[in-house]
């Protein structure tokens, strides 16, 4: 009885294996064929876009001839997938050039396929074609759906939100910061790097009347965001908000301050709180990325400051301190220190700075 | 009726194997279903961050790559320069120099015109060997180089050193004389782009094998499978490993082990668990445990998780013994860190991972050796004694070897069926042919080297690391 | 009539690039790499070399030094993906450069200093 289940269950597996061995077969032969024809497209779209972008003296471009190349190497609407590949070389094209042939090329591009693509993906429940859609409709500058795109800001899949919040700054600009405080779900890094991006290709004068709105937002990547957008765009005068983080119980929070901050340098004002807000950092590391800061933008060293840390820090702040005090002239007050130190060990005394 | 004890043990064992092997066989159905949805997953996410739109990008996370290196000298120099020509805006390279006793210092002293460092006030949050000196370039194209020389520590201890002395956010662990892809840090960085709900807090990337491949520039010009058998089975062993195994685990976040090769951690996790565990030959799976230990410890919602392209390349060992030596240390590795971490086996308080993740690896990795063990011996024993019936034996023996057979298959179609390497008829034949005769002359081989390892814990055998004689890379074909 | 060397992996910029120099009156041989470079480019002296300096096998800085020596160029001008303010500034600060462009770019900006 064992022998014949065993070997119903041989034979089996000997057709699953079949089954496999053609599936390699199908999957390396269509690959070839497939990279074959997208290396053609490619090809075609690239000698198209460049003698229309540079025609030849006194010849015009001929867009029934464009049409008909593209047609000739399968551009048709019964080869969606063809369609999508030239969707996406357009997009990355038009990613790529500014100026005059950004709009020569917008122009172009409204006369050759994608035959309606891009807006009955919004419709589909595959977070990836949805998210395809919305991306080819900021990126193709189809504004009529905008209000589509502020239906999928909150959207539970996190690509599909991220494109209509990308979207939504493709099309509002700044306006679409007043979303912020409403947003419910998290926003990656990502995210806020494209924003950002998108702000500052699009819209590069900022907007403070919306950016401050935005700055009743209670999350920590809106919080993330908007300093970025400050560091951005240099808003000197908003550097407060980025400084009110420096010492945020959230160690993210408390990394993009240190980072947008860098960027800037400060009055003296500024510089006090924010060695008030030293003390308060509770990750060593971080504290360390902001004394090397501390130190760039000063003037000159502050030695009462430098001392207290010297005197007073965990071991490995007064290594850093030890190291801009000994690197700066103050070779003396670092040896003083030390001196101190070893005459403690010996006493047991207590050293005030 | 005598009580027969022996066909008690024998049917005993025979349920025992019966009930392992299925469970076995049923995790491996659902490591393919897990590996298939993840890799399609990774794919339709990648459409969405191009590393074209990465490399352009700022405020994008720094990197610094750790390269330990001891005795090199051949091959140092050739490959620092291929580090420092991966393709990404923001990174440094650390190369700890780890007490070596040839000439690497020098060497990379003259290519790369280093001058020392005032180190005087360093910090190290985690401690270390003594650093020596600090080395940087003085030539523009090559400022983000820093080369540290130290007194020997071990691997663990140089990538420690490299730890403490960056400061990036993130930090890449790799080995000097791996060749890593160009575009690899820009495809390692996008979990961390893309983290959401879940911190993500290591990242690894699926490991190729690179013997008799020619190499240019510290650049893979032409991938070739092995010839020699012993590692061209390692080729399938390793698509298998990662592209089922490990893909099939960072789907269900189970992933525990980001190998020492080729591993991208948050360089503050690192810091609060004190880097890598200097006493233990396996140290990058110890490393991924405490890493999450902490992490449900302090309660803060985490993953680790793996790319299913192959970004690092190694040379496998080329000969049986190597290979042997090699898995004897992998062995007592795994034995150490399950040992060191024993608190972990069905405890609540660590969730899935200790609940399913380590008795996983307790019962099916560090079990498997020693259960394989157990069933040649049954085989041999009950053989002698008449119990086995060889024609249902041997049936069964076709159907397993069967099985066997199409996972390594399926792995190897869906490798093909997703990345660019080996796409000629020719190589996938010769690597299906390799897979099918790896339980014949390989698998024993592996199973001797893990029992040895095994041997050497349990009567306190002293072994170390080793030293694999390497071929380097040809750059002629 | 003037040489050019165009070196762009994307295939579309490449052939923009070549179009924008073939137009104002130059010789131009367009590459997607610097493996693609042959015996008779490498002793070319090029008026023009308009590249990329992100290529296997050596780092961008790397590239910007050692143009010189593989191949014989008046001026180089820089086009790349990798277009940040550090990379920018890493690359204008070797003095062997006669202008960086970041993707996205205006074509114009590289057709005034061609021309």
């Amino acid at each position: 009885m064992e022998e014949i289940i065993l070997k119903i269950i041989i034979k089996s597996l000997l057709v699953i294996m079949l089954i496999i061995y053609g599936s390699i077969a199908f999957t390396m032969n269509y690959r070839r064929w497939r990279k074959r024809r997208l290396n053609l497209i490619e090809e075609t779209f690239a000698n198209v876009t460049s003698f229309y972008l540079y025609p030849d003296p006194n010849i015009e471009p001929d867009l029934i001839k464009i049409q008909r190349t593209f047609r000739k190497i399968g551009i048709v609407p019964s080869k969606p997938r063809n369609v999508q590949y030239l969707i996406d070389l357009m997009i990355r094209t038009q990613r790529s050039i500014l100026g005059e042939n950004y709009l020569k090329l917008k122009t172009l591009f409204t006369q050759i396929p994608p035959y309606g693509a891009s807006a009955n993906k919004l419709g589909s429940k595959r977070w990836y074609i949805k998210a395809r859609g919305i991306r080819e409709i900021y990126e193709m500058n189809q504004s009529q759906y905008v209000k589509e795109l502020i239906g999928l800001r909150n959207h539970n899949n996190i690509y599909v939100r991220r494109e209509a919040q990308i979207g939504l700054i493709v099309f509002l600009g700044w306006k679409s910061l007043r979303f912020l405080p409403y947003l419910k779900r998290q926003m990656t890094l990502w995210q806020q790097i494209k924003i950002v991006e998108k702000l500052n290709d699009l819209y590069p004068e900022p907007d403070l009347f919306y950016l401050r709105k935005a700055y009743q937002s209670e999350k920590p990547y809106a919080n993330e965001l908007i300093m970025r957008i400050i560091r951005k765009f240099n808003i000197i005068e908003d550097v407060r908000y980025i400084i009110n983080f420096l010492d945020n119980p959230n160690f993210d929070t408390r990394e993009s301050a240190i980072y947008c901050i860098s960027s800037f340098f400060l009055n003296e004002a500024d510089l006090s709180e924010i060695k008030k807000k030293f003390y308060n950092i509770s990750n060593i590391e971080q504290q360390l990325q902001l004394l090397k800061y501390i130190h760039k933008i000063s003037n000159e060293i502050d030695l009462v400051f430098f001392k207290d840390l010297l005197y007073n820090g965990t071991d490995i702040i007064k290594l850093s301190t030890a190291d801009i005090l000994w690197n700066n002239g103050y070779k003396e007050e670092v040896q003083e220190y030390y001196y101190h130190q070893y005459a403690k060990q010996n006493d047991g005394e207590m050293v005030s700075v | 009726m005598e009580f027969d004890f022996s066909y008690y043990i024998f049917w005993t064992l025979n349920y025992f194997f019966l009930f392992y092997g299925l469970l076995l066989i049923a995790l491996y159905f659902f490591a393919i279903i897990l590996s298939s949805k993840s890799v399609a997953t990774n794919k339709r996410k990648a459409r969405f961050l191009q590393v074209n739109d990465i490399v352009s990008a700022t405020d994008i996370p720094s990197i610094t790559l750790i390269a330990p290196a001891y005795n090199e000298g051949q091959t140092i120099v050739e490959n620092v320069k291929s580090l420092l020509a991966l393709q990404y805006p923001f990174y440094e390279l650390i190369v700890v120099n780890d007490g070596s006793t040839d000439n690497s210092l020098s060497l990379l002293i003259e290519k790369y015109d280093l001058e020392p460092f005032d180190s005087t006030f360093i910090t190290q949050p985690i401690p270390t060997a003594t650093v020596n000196k600090i080395y940087k370039s003085r030539k523009l194209q090559y400022k983000q180089l820093t080369v540290i020389d130290k007194n020997n520590g071990g691997k663990s201890d140089a990538n420690n050193t490299g730890i403490n002395f960056a400061s990036t956010e993130l930090v890449l662990c790799t080995d000097a004389d791996c060749i890593i892809e160009q575009d690899s840090l820009l495809k390692m960085v996008r979990p961390y782009l893309e983290e959401a709900e879940q911190e993500v807090i290591a990242c690894g990337a699926a490991i190729g094998i690179i013997n008799d491949s020619i190499i240019k520039n510290g650049v893979v010009q032409e991938l070739k499978l092995p010839k020699r058998l012993i590692p061209m089975i390692q080729v399938v062993e390793y698509i298998r490993a990662f592209l089922l195994g490990r893909m099939a685990w960072s789907e269900i976040n189970g992933v525990m082990l980001v190998s020492g090769a080729f591993g991208l951690y948050a360089r503050n996790r690192l810091i609060e668990v004190n880097g890598f565990n200097v006493h233990t030959v396996g140290e990058d799976l110890e490393l991924g445990i405490r890493l999450r230990k902490h992490m449900e410890e302090i309660k803060v919602p985490y993953k680790m998780v793996y790319l299913p392209e192959t970004l690092c390349w190694t040379e496998a060992p080329n000969s049986i013994d190597i290979l042997v030596k090699q898995r004897d240390r992998w062995a007592r590795g795994l034995w150490e860190t399950m040992a060191l971490h024993k608190n972990l086996f069905f405890n609540k308080k660590y969730k899935d991972m200790g609940i399913f993740y380590y008795p996983y690896w307790m019962f099916f990795e560090l079990g498997a050796p020693i259960v394989e063990f157990i069933g040649l011996l049954s085989l041999i024993i009950f053989g002698l004694m008449g119990l086995i019936n060889w024609n249902v034996a041997v049936l069964l023996f076709i159907c397993v070897y069967l099985l066997g057979c199409i996972f390594s298959t399926i792995a190897i179609f869906i490798y093909v069926k997703n990345f660019k390497h080996y796409d000629s008829g020719k190589e996938v034949v010769e690597l299906l042919l390799a897979a099918y005769l790896e339980p014949f002359v390989y698998h024993p081989v592996l199973v001797y080297g893990q029992i040895q390892g095994y041997y050497k814990k349990i009567f306190s055998l002293k072994s170390s690391w080793g030293n694999m004689k390497r071929k380097g890379f040809s750059s002629n074909p | 009539m003037r040489k050019a060397l165009v070196i762009q992996e994307d295939i579309i910029i490449l052939k923009i690039l070549e179009r924008l120099v073939l137009l104002n009156h130059y010789d131009c041989r367009a590459i997607r790499s610097i493996n693609d470079l042959n015996i008779e480019d490498q002793s070319e002296n090029f008026d023009i070399i308009i590249s990329d300096i992100l290529f296997e096998g050596i780092s961008p800085l790397d590239f910007v030094f050692q143009i010189q020596e593989i191949i014989l160029h008046k001026s180089l001008i820089i086009v790349t993906n990798m277009g940040q303010k550090k990379i920018q500034n890493e690359v204008v600060a070797s003095n062997k450069v006669d202008g960086f462009f970041a993707i996205p770019l205006d074509m114009d900006h590289i057709k005034k200093l061609i021309a």
